[in-house]
Order: C-alpha cells, then structure tokens, then sequence
C-alpha cells in the first residue's frame, strides 16, 4: 500500500483526509504535518510515497514547501489540497513546481480517491 | 465542484495530464503579450518608453496603459486598440490544448460546455448593500458565495437577512476571521452560537454527534468553513479581475462589548437566519 503523509494546519481537514485515504483500503495513513516544514522533515523520516498538501498554511506555506521538496529531487508525489485550487495563479505555479494534481476545497472523497489511484 | 478555473477542470479530471497543461500555460505564454509587449509590437511604444513607465509605476498605482497616456506616451485611442488586439489575440487554455494535440476541438466544446455546466452554481446573485463603493461587485460576490457554500458544504436550510451596516462587531460564541489583500483590503467575519458551530463541526467533519470532540477541533471546523468560503471567493475574484490573497483563518475572541469599527474602516453586517432559531452573522470589515 502506498504511504500517504497529509499536510494542512486544519485539524479538521486533516481528519477528513485521514478517514478518507484511511478506509479506501488502497493507501496507508502515515500521518499529519501543520505546515510546510514539517512536512519536508516527515518526509525525510517517514519516506512517504504521496503527500497531498494546503498550500495556505501559517509558517511555510504549501508552495514553498512544494518549491522545496521538488529541489530535493524526491520520489514522492505532491498533490495540494486547497481553497485556493480555483486561482489561476496559484493552480498554475503548483504545477509548474511539480504538483500532479490540484484539488480544490470543498473536495468529495471519491474525486481524492480517484486522483490518488492516478498517480 | 469548487469554483475553478479550465484548465484545473482537466487535470482535477484526468483529461489531460499535468505536463500537457504545463506545456499549453507555456505556449500561452509565448503568445498572450503583456500590454507593453503588444504596444511595441505594434510600433507604439520604444522598450525605453515601457522602462519609464515601469519605474513610474514603483510609486504610482496605475495600470501600464493608463500610465503611458498619463506620461503623454500613447493617447487613450492607442490604448484602446492595444487592448483591443490584446484580447483579438488572447490564446486560450483549452485553444492552446487544442493546438498542441492534448485535446480535440470536439472533446474541447464537450467539456467546456461540462464545465459551464458545473461553474453555473457559483454565477452571483445580486445583493443590494448599504455602501456605494468601486468594490461593491467583490462584496457582493463574497456574500453570495458564502450563502451558497453554507448550502453545498453544511447542507443547512436558511434565508438570508438584509445586509445593514454596522458600527460595532458584537461579540458571539466565536468568530472565525481571515484577511483578504490585494485590489481590496478587508477582514473576514464569519460570526457563530454556540449550536450553530456543532452544526458546521457535524457538517465539516461528516459524524452526526459532536458532543465529545475538544473544543479546538469544533472551533477548527468553522475555521475551515471560513477558509473554503474565503478559498473560492479568491478564486472567483481571479475571475473577475479582482486580485485576492488569503491569509489563514484565526479565532478571533471579543470583548462583551464588542468591537467598535474602527476609523478609516466600514463594517457591513449580513445575517443569515437558519431554521430552529440560529443566526450566523457574516461580517465584512472593509479598510476604506
């Protein structure tokens, strides 16, 4: 099973994410970051294989962090989960910066689902 | 379907993968000139006259080509015709697709018309406010959008009460707040009871009983709910032209007597009465 590390300062979305990715039988739930830097840290101590990401996060935002990890030329594949998935600009630098894919907020457990088994 | 953006739509999808969008931003790039691009393209302006006006524009909050009439560079009928090509010209997302064969042009009308079909949700209803302002069309559209997340994500019946203006933000069970910058600058109230925020938690988190999750995590879902509404608001501004940046959501915790609007700002409240008796009060406090 592909591990999946979640990274959102929402606790609430964290928890969405975790039930989702959770009982989808296909993934493993590693854990939760609040910000970017954590996330690059857990990445380096859990070696996920997915990480879906906010990009607006107090501390280092998502694409800062997205900017970082794709410099550490790692394996894993980013998707950010996000409000802001609808702004041209931001969609469009997340991908540029290496995202596979961008979900907006509010999200639907099979569209995640879906687009995790994608990748 | 959150309020997107085309090319967004594809990927979220599968229709076309993250490289052909990437490869069809480029080419759009390469095509879509910049005002001061198109305007020496077309012999009007020499690269010196654009650095001028750039340095110009450090101090001065001006579009490039109100700047180049006001400098006595262009006049507003040169303007005019920049634009005018600019948008004769304007190259597409999925046109772009198209011409680098990640889409056929079927697949593009089938899919954009699956697209408008989706984004008719978020198309605003007119909101009468109390102000006159240039910004009126965002407020409007902020509150709109708030009305019809309320809908999509919590599910909630409601009717929406008169948007009035406010001197004084009172004081509630709790309020979530997030600043907006950019072309506006205002803050964000989302203002709810102490039931209302067990309906968003109930709501957010998908479980029909809140009654032992800690209070951050109840305070969070409404954070989170202020943060999708504030999300989608940005991108819908980005729509419009109206540039929006969001900062993360934060508690804010109110004196008993509220807090009185402050000078140089205007406060529009807009209730929202839901059925059982709750009111959630959104609240734009707006930097004049």
């Amino acid at each position: 099973m592909k591990k999946v590390l979640v990274v959102d300062d929402s606790l609430s979305v964290a928890r969405q994410l975790a039930k989702i990715i959770a009982e989808s039988g296909d993934f493993l739930y590693i854990g939760h970051a609040k910000n970017g830097a954590e996330a690059i840290k857990m990445n380096h101590t859990e070696d996920p294989e997915i990480i879906c990401m906010d990009m607006n996060m107090p501390g280092m935002d998502g694409l800062t962090a997205l900017r970082t990890l794709s410099a550490m030329d790692t394996e894993v594949k980013v998707v950010m989960v996000t409000s802001l998935g609808g702004v041209g600009d931001k969609f469009t630098e997340a991908i540029k910066l290496g995202a596979k894919n961008v979900i907006s907020k509010p999200f639907e457990a099979g569209n995640v689902l879906r687009i995790l088994r994608e990748l | 379907m959150a309020v997107n953006f085309f090319g967004q739509f594809l990927v979220e999808l599968g229709i076309v993968t993250s490289d052909a969008l990437v490869d069809a931003i480029n080419l759009q790039d390469k095509n879509n000139l910049r005002f001061g691009e198109m305007a020496a393209a077309m012999g009007l302006v020499t690269p010196a006259d654009i650095q001028r006006a750039h340095s110009a524009q450090m101090s001065r909050d001006m579009k490039l080509g109100n700047l180049l009439v006001e400098m006595g560079i262009l006049t507003p009928a040169q303007r005019d015709n920049v634009v005018v090509r600019q948008k004769n010209t304007h190259l597409y997302i999925g046109e772009a697709l198209v011409q680098n064969g990640a889409l056929t042009s079927e697949a593009l009308q089938k899919h954009l018309d699956e697209f408008n079909a989706g984004q008719a949700r978020y198309i605003s209803n007119g909101i009468e406010l109390p102000i006159a302002s240039a910004s009126n069309h965002v407020w409007e559209m902020t509150a709109d959008l708030t009305r019809k997340m309320i809908t999509r994500v919590l599910a909630l019946p409601f009717h929406p009460g008169t948007c009035t203006l406010t001197t004084n933000i009172a004081p509630n069970f709790m309020l979530a707040a997030m600043d907006l910058s950019g072309d506006v600058e205002a803050r964000y109230f989302l203002s709810v009871s102490e039931g209302l925020q067990k309906s968003v938690a109930r709501a957010i988190l998908g479980e029909e009983s809140v009654e032992y999750e800690p209070a951050e995590v109840l305070e969070d879902t409404v954070m989170e709910f202020a943060n999708i509404v504030c999300g989608n608001v940005a991108a819908k501004a980005s729509q419009m032209g109206v540039i929006i940046n969001i900062t993360p959501p934060v508690t804010v915790h109110l004196p008993k007597k509220g807090l009185p609007v402050p000078d140089g700002h205007t406060a529009l409240s807009f209730p929202i009465y839901f059925v059982g008796g709750d009111t959630m009060e959104m609240i734009l406090l707006i930097k004049n």
